[in-house]
């Protein structure tokens, strides 16, 4: 056997650098030579072992680094102290301030003349823009910088007049699909009552419904970074195919324990969110979690109770399980064109139950 | 091990948001391997760490751009060597800027005599043995041993062919096996370790 050939494959097997053939190509030197074996363990062996990781001394390098971009040693491409944007920002508020409440002075006189008669608060109020769906309809928006939002039922979306001038600031309460247009200069933010994400350009969906247990967010391409309110420091960053799941329930619980010890308890991360891949439809290959914008209803391994909340925003109408077992029955589906009575008929062909009608509530019962 | 995913998803932070944390955590994470390659190439401690701090100030002037590299791990190694280079030149130390008279610095093998049955004077034979290979070999084997560096990686840092990092790993190798007298005989008799 050729020495430098053994040298040369069993570097690679010891650096994960061998594929399939070359291991294959090494057990069998090894098995016409087994008392190699042992030699070869004891090589793999020192191999192994790792120097501790010491970081100290990097902390303090790190101090040494910052104070020499401070002391302005170097010319850094952002403001001092490293913290960007703080020294800068703060003028540019106070600029903007002043700018605003001239422009405010200049457009109330001007609108005071086109409009006489009418009161200013009426112009005060436009400032926030606010479109909302009703259960059981669906709207699509298109934002001042071009970027469009499909509302699913029941959900209501904001943004304030200076939208797209420093920041492109949402407020969403409910379920939108996000298709951002890229600006790198002005971020675009989404704030609900759970989560704030953060994103540059990219396409995904956000399901926030205030009465849900999670709140979830799936991103189709590009990258977004959500932030969980209360908790700054805890930034998540996904890619594309992902979904963040964050249980509303557990803030909530949260914040009133905080509220009651006046202390931040010590819950993980970890179980308040969690990160999946999307669902795909076994049939068309289509994602589970965005099909509500082609007008369709589709539930992957939903408990009965949380379908009947869809449901119930779906078609506008309330609907109740009076049955423990049915409210945690898994079900799958989809529905397009079904009306509420057609889909509930529909269900009951793989779950057995009764429902009764008056007037827009649904009592389901075994 | 540094990972490019770690490191990937560390400079999305800092590309998204700024992210102070991020950058700190960056520069703790890379700086002792940074500074002993910078220190291979300039051959003084103060230089060394001036440049990872040059390396980490171009890193965030270049912030937004840095979310697309292929290999970051290797972003810094490259960048770190670029800029050292460009210092030797401006210095007029044409002589330092072959890898041939890079100084390679071995935290040797290390070992953890707990868990290894090896003495003291094996240890220092294999320290030996890694200590005097050849200038590039031993660079190569650093790269790979210690700083955990694909072959790849290796062979586009120091301009070589993948055929010469494997060979070079595999003298280096050879050699540490002859220090552990394990040597592979083509007559396959005679491999055994000493144990004590």
């Amino acid at each position: 056997m050729n020495q430098e050939r053994f040298w040369v494959l069993f570097s690679k097997k010891i650096t994960n650098e061998a594929n399939l053939s070359e291991l294959e190509e090494f057990e069998k030197i090894i098995l016409e030579n087994p008392e190699w074996q042992y030699a070869v363990q004891n090589f793999c062996d020192i191999w192994d072992q790792k120097q501790p990781e010491n970081y100290i001394e990097a902390e303090d390098a790190f101090l040494i680094h910052m104070n020499r971009i401070n002391e302005g040693q170097i010319l850094f491409g952002v403001p001092q102290n490293g913290l960007p944007e703080i020294s800068n920002y703060r003028k540019k508020i106070k600029w903007y301030w002043a700018a605003a409440i001239l422009f405010g002075l200049l457009v109330s006189l001007v609108a005071f003349k086109i409009f006489e008669g009418k009161s200013s608060n009426q112009l005060l109020a436009k400032e926030i823009n606010e479109i909302s769906t009703r259960p059981g309809s669906r709207s699509k928006v298109k934002l001042p910088d071009g970027s469009t939002v499909c509302l699913n039922a029941g959900s209501q979306l904001t943004y304030n007049k200076e939208y797209g001038k420093e920041l492109r600031e949402v407020t969403l309460i409910g379920e939108g699909f996000f298709d951002v247009m890229k600006n790198k200069e002005v971020p675009f933010i989404i704030h609900t009552s759970s989560i704030n994400i953060k994103v540059l350009g990219t396409v995904f969906n956000v399901k926030a419904y205030p009465q849900d247990k999670l709140t979830e967010t799936s991103l189709i391409r590009g990258s977004i970074e959500v932030t969980i309110k209360n908790r700054p420091n805890n930034k998540i960053i996904l890619s594309p195919n992902e979904k963040l799941i964050v249980k509303n329930d557990e803030l909530i619980d949260n914040g009133k324990t905080e509220n009651k010890n006046g202390i931040i308890p010590p819950l993980s991360i970890n179980t308040l969110v969690s990160i999946t891949k999307l669902k795909y439809s076994p049939i068309d290959s289509t994602v589970t979690e965005t099909a509500w914008i082609d007008n369709k209803l589709v539930f992957r391994d939903e408990s009965f109770e949380d379908l009947a909340v869809q449901m119930g925003r779906w078609y506008d109408v309330s609907i109740e399980i009076n049955d423990p077992v049915l409210k945690q029955t898994r079900l799958n589906g989809t529905f397009q064109s079904e009306t509420v009575f057609q889909a509930l008929d529909a269900l009951k062909e793989s779950i057995p139950f009764r429902y009764q009608q008056t007037g827009n509530k649904i009592i389901i019962h075994r | 091990m540094i990972e490019n995913e770690k490191i990937r998803r560390l400079l999305k932070m800092i590309a998204l948001n700024n992210d102070q944390e991020a950058y700190k955590e960056l520069f703790v994470i890379l700086h002792y391997r940074l500074k002993q390659f910078a220190y291979s190439i300039l051959k003084s401690r103060e230089e060394a760490e001036e440049l990872v701090s040059d390396v980490f100030i171009r890193i965030w002037e270049k912030r937004d751009q840095l979310t697309l590299i292929e290999s970051p791990r290797l972003y810094f190694y490259i960048t770190t060597k670029n800029l050292a280079l460009t210092r030797l030149k401006k210095q007029k130390r044409e002589n330092s800027l072959s890898p041939e008279n890079w100084l390679v610095q071995l935290d040797s093998i290390y070992f953890d005599p707990e868990k290894l049955m090896i003495t003291e004077e094996l240890s220092r034979q294999i320290r030996k043995a890694v200590n005097e290979l050849p200038p590039k070999c031993r660079m190569i084997f650093k790269l790979i041993k210690e700083d955990e560096l694909k072959y790849r990686e290796v062979a586009e840092l120091l301009q070589l062919s993948v055929k010469t990092v494997e060979s070079q790993m595999a003298i280096a190798l050879r050699r540490i096996g002859k220090q552990l007298h394990f040597e592979v005989k083509s007559s396959s008799q005679t491999l055994s370790r000493k144990k004590s």
